[in-house]
């Protein structure tokens, strides 16, 4: 599902000094797997998922996202690859406040091909997600846990295999977030690819592989055996 | 991106930033309403001056003998057949028609019933003969030649004649309102070789009536205007000049031929009598200018109204990257950012655009009901002061489109620009 080689990441700081964040970092995530990021602040991990799901391009490598290379991309052909290829879930939700949780979850049909069913189909997303009844609510009137649950919603819209998720449960106590890693969890068993940034020792623990992002590179934390007779492609 | 989900996008931020998008369509409006207002202010005074006061065809060119000149002693000057038949042989010239004084004084007395009161007057009478061909369409009663001796001359009176008639004469002597169709018909008394004011050249008095058959722009405005031969043949029973002509109107095929016209006239020793021309364009020109002025005034606040509009759009945009940044992590490319600033932009423009012209038309609506039961009557004041042409009104419309484009352009540029891994992070 992801094939990433050799990714450099560099930020120029204010004061003109460049600050590399990713150096030479390599990942490959089977189809199917559910992995957890893991490590300190401003280690590089937001970084990298960013320039996993196509937000970024200012980087030297190759990446492979579901057999779409991203380098060479057209900034149309990338804003397709994310409306169809990821779903993006963050830490503080980003819903937007003025719109109900359904049409919320319709923002990724704005910007894909027309489609009959895009209410149905929102509709359906937030029934996966448990949020059937409370569809024509306003954010504002949504649990922080619900929020997220919208926000998920609005990530599968567009049929993703991958989900990119930065600190999902970070913003959420710990009853909250534990509901939230179910829905992962559920998601994963039913064939999402999942790739989580995360600090929570809960949702690193539901994952299936851990990595750890250190001075730029990736390195296995904990590999789960069944893996090799899962993932395979 | 399609033109739905863009509808809906815009729909949906307008109706957030519901005050700001008022204010800025307000602006757009205060410009375009205030030119489409001068605009159809000038246009209109412009017509008036064009059709009512001094109504001059672009095809006509008056050519007169010269007064004192070179040409005159050569034998160039004068306007007999040859030379008439000169003109009408100049290279673009459709028609050349003939005017000839009634070379002698003349008076009319009239005592009599008056469309309704009773008139007792005296005056002197100019006239003049033209040919039937230049004052066709305004005749209304009969043919327009000479009937012979003891016959009504047929006579054609100035159409501003009647409006100053009607506005300043009559009414300080409480006499009756006239148009031209009430007139037509009217006889009066004509007495030839005879005046008030001077000792006649001697000869007999010849009396005749002249009979109104219509009014004419083209009619001379203190006089009768007359059949050509008419006034031949009176020159001529009075013993003066009957052979070399007042004056004599080319009528160009086309009115970019007109200033070539004048230079050959001009190269034959002959003048052109453009008074009334130079006067038309001397009052043109200053409405001109002065609409200019307005116009451009106008233009800077719609200039004002883009810069606003850009100031708006650039604290929603800076306000909104959150959400920008959002809808590019889920499938917009720079290129759907940026139309949806500009789509933005453009139905505010669209809506001040329409809203200014609107406002301007009802403003002229306004203005002409005051000014016809406010202001007195006075000689050619028009039934409107304006005039909006379409491409004034659509002009309005796509001009306010045009400054919020404008105005859009870099909020539109810095809004394509969100980095979104940078909004998005935290
Ligand atoms: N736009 C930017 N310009 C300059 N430096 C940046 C930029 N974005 C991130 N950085 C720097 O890059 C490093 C990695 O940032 P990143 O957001 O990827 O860290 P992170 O691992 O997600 O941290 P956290 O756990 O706090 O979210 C940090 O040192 C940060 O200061
Ligand atoms: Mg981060």
């Amino acid at each position: 599902m992801i094939r990433a080689r050799d990714i450099v990441k560099e930020y120029v700081d204010g004061d003109g000094t460049k600050v590399r964040v990713l150096d030479g970092m390599s990942l490959d995530v089977q189809d199917g797997d559910f992995v957890a990021v893991v490590g300190p602040s401003g280690s590089g991990k937001s970084t990298l998922l960013h320039l996993l799901g196509g937000l970024d391009v200012h980087y030297q490598g190759e990446v492979e996202v579901g057999g779409v290379k991203l380098r060479g991309l057209d900034d149309k052909a990338l804003a397709r690859f994310r409306n169809t290829h990821v779903g993006f879930v963050f830490q503080s939700f980003h819903l937007i406040p003025n719109l109900s949780a359904l049409e919320n979850v319709l923002l990724p049909s704005h910007f894909g091909p027309a489609r009959e069913d895009a209410r149905k189909r929102a509709e359906a997303m937030l029934e996966r997600v448990g949020l059937g009844a409370k569809k024509d609510r306003a954010p504002v009137r949504l649990s922080g846990g619900e929020r997220q649950r919208v926000a998920i919603a609005r990530a599968l819209f567009g049929g993703p295999r991958l989900l990119l998720c930065d600190e999902p449960t970070g913003n959420l106590d710990a009853a909250t977030g534990d509901g939230v890693i179910q829905l992962f969890k559920e998601l994963h068993r039913e064939g999402l690819t999942v790739l989580a940034v995360t600090h929570e020792e809960r949702m690193s623990a539901a994952a299936r592989r851990v990595l750890r992002l250190k001075e730029g590179r990736l390195v296995e934390e904990r590999a789960d055996l069944h893996l090799a007779t899962r993932g395979a492609p | 991106m399609r033109l739905d989900a863009l509808s809906r996008l815009v729909r949906l931020s307008l109706a957030r930033e519901r005050k700001g998008a008022f204010f800025s369509a307000f602006g757009v409006a205060m410009g375009v309403g205030a030119l489409v207002f001068f605009l159809g202010l000038g246009l209109g005074v412009g017509r008036v001056i064009r059709e009512k006061i001094f109504p001059t065809d672009a095809r006509l060119v008056d050519v007169v003998p010269s007064a004192v000149s070179l040409g005159s002693l050569l034998g160039g000057g004068k306007l007999d057949a040859a030379t008439v038949e000169r003109l009408a042989a100049l290279p673009g010239v459709e028609a050349a028609w003939r005017k000839m004084n009634v070379r002698v004084p003349a008076v009319s007395r009239y005592d009599g019933a008056f469309f309704g009161t009773r008139l007792r007057m005296g005056m002197e009478v100019l006239a003049v003969g033209v040919e039937p061909g230049l004052v066709k369409d305004d005749v209304k009663l009969g043919e327009f030649r000479d009937m012979g001796e003891g016959q009504p001359i047929p006579a054609l009176v100035s159409t501003r004649l009647l409006e100053l008639y009607n506005k300043t004469f009559a009414p300080a002597r409480k006499l009756p309102q006239l148009s031209a169709n009430m007139i037509v018909g009217f006889v009066m008394p004509v007495e030839f070789n005879r005046s008030y004011v001077a000792a006649s050249s001697g000869g007999p008095t010849r009396s005749a009536q002249a009979q109104v058959v219509g009014a004419s722009d083209r009619a001379m405005l203190a006089g009768l205007t007359i059949p050509l031969e008419t006034a031949v043949r009176i020159n001529r029973e009075a013993g003066v000049d009957a052979d070399t002509f007042t004056g004599v109107t080319l009528v160009a095929k086309d009115p970019s031929q007109v200033p070539a016209l004048i230079d050959a006239v001009k190269g034959m020793g002959l003048e052109i009598d453009d008074q009334e021309r130079r006067m038309a364009e001397n009052t043109g020109a200053a409405v001109a200018l002065v609409t200019s002025a307005l116009a451009l005034l106008s233009i800077l606040i719609c200039i004002l109204a883009a810069v606003n509009i850009a100031h708006a759009l650039s604290a929603s945009v800076r306000a909104r990257a959150k959400e920008i940044g959002v809808m590019q992590a889920v499938g917009a490319s720079r290129a759907d950012v940026r139309g949806i600033v500009l789509a933005e932009a453009a139905v505010v423009g669209l809506a001040g655009g329409a809203a200014g012209t609107a406002a301007a038309l009802l403003l002229a609506f306004g203005v002409n009901r005051l000014a016809s039961t406010y202001l007195p009557s006075f000689p050619f004041k028009p039934d409107s002061f304006f005039s909006f042409p379409w491409p004034v009104v659509l002009g309005g419309v796509v001009l306010g489109l045009f400054a919020a484009l404008a105005g859009a352009y870099f909020p539109a540029r810095r809004a394509a620009a969100t980095d979104p891994a940078r909004t998005l992070a935290g």
